[in-house]
């Protein structure tokens, strides 16, 4: 019982992280229309509250969070990503967020130390 | 002046990540225009490329590369990144590379194993 405790603590749950995200981008750009001059401190914004709730979590992690915003007329965009780690520790977390005039995509990499 | 050498060696050099990054993007999508149909495979193909390469050096670190390719047609794009860990071992490298109908940027991340 007590060493399974012990692991949730130190383990990248995706559910947890994936909640981080979505109340992040809500926050700092929820309900506002694409804009040219303030995207850049949007997308700033978006991974400052993102990594500032994760390492608020105090697990043994380091953390990468990368964040897309695009304008919505048509283009295609198409995004991959591949990590070299230790696949039982480290995760990562995707998220696809959407309004009328703009996509935001968050990615958060936690790599155990 | 020996121990200054040793640290570099284990540090994530920028200059030879880019390099490296530019031709693996040059190498898949070099001279070709955005398609639909093919853009899946440009980009895993990319980020596997890179990966390769980094993983050849041997170096002691876990590595993210992310790649997103995005058509040109006059939409804004806007990527930001930021970091949680070691700023005296870890580093990363982005480049940006386009061509007539594409945009690609590439993120390559190195963090060290302890």
């Amino acid at each position: 019982m007590d060493d399974y405790q012990t692991e949730e603590e130190t383990a990248f749950i995706v559910e947890e992280v994936s909640k981080i995200i979505k109340e992040s981008v809500e926050a700092a750009i929820g309900g506002n229309a694409y804009q040219h001059s303030r995207v850049n401190q949007w997308s700033t914004s978006v991974v400052e509250q993102c990594l500032s709730q994760l390492s608020k979590l105090g697990k043994p992690f380091k953390y990468i969070v990368t964040c897309i915003i695009m304008q919505k007329n048509g283009a295609g965009l198409q995004t991959a990503s591949t990590c070299f780690w230790d696949n039982s520790t480290d995760g990562s977390c995707a998220v696809r967020w959407e309004n009328k005039s703009m996509y935001c995509i968050v990615s958060v990499f936690g790599l155990a130390i | 002046m020996e121990e200054f050498h040793n640290g570099n060696e284990g540090s994530f050099n920028q200059e030879e990540v880019d390099n490296s990054i530019k031709e693996c993007i040059e190498s898949v999508v070099g001279g070709d225009d955005y398609s639909q149909s093919l853009v899946n495979k440009w980009t895993a193909g990319i980020v596997e490329r890179c990966l390769t390469q980094l993983v050849k050096q041997g170096k002691p670190y876990k590595y993210i590369v992310t790649c997103a390719v995005m058509q040109k047609t006059g939409a804004g794009l806007h990527t930001a990144n930021s970091c949680y860990w070691d700023t005296t071992m870890d580093g990363s490298c982005t480049v940006r590379w386009e061509n007539r109908t594409m945009y690609c940027v590439v993120s390559v991340f190195a963090v060290a194993i302890a």
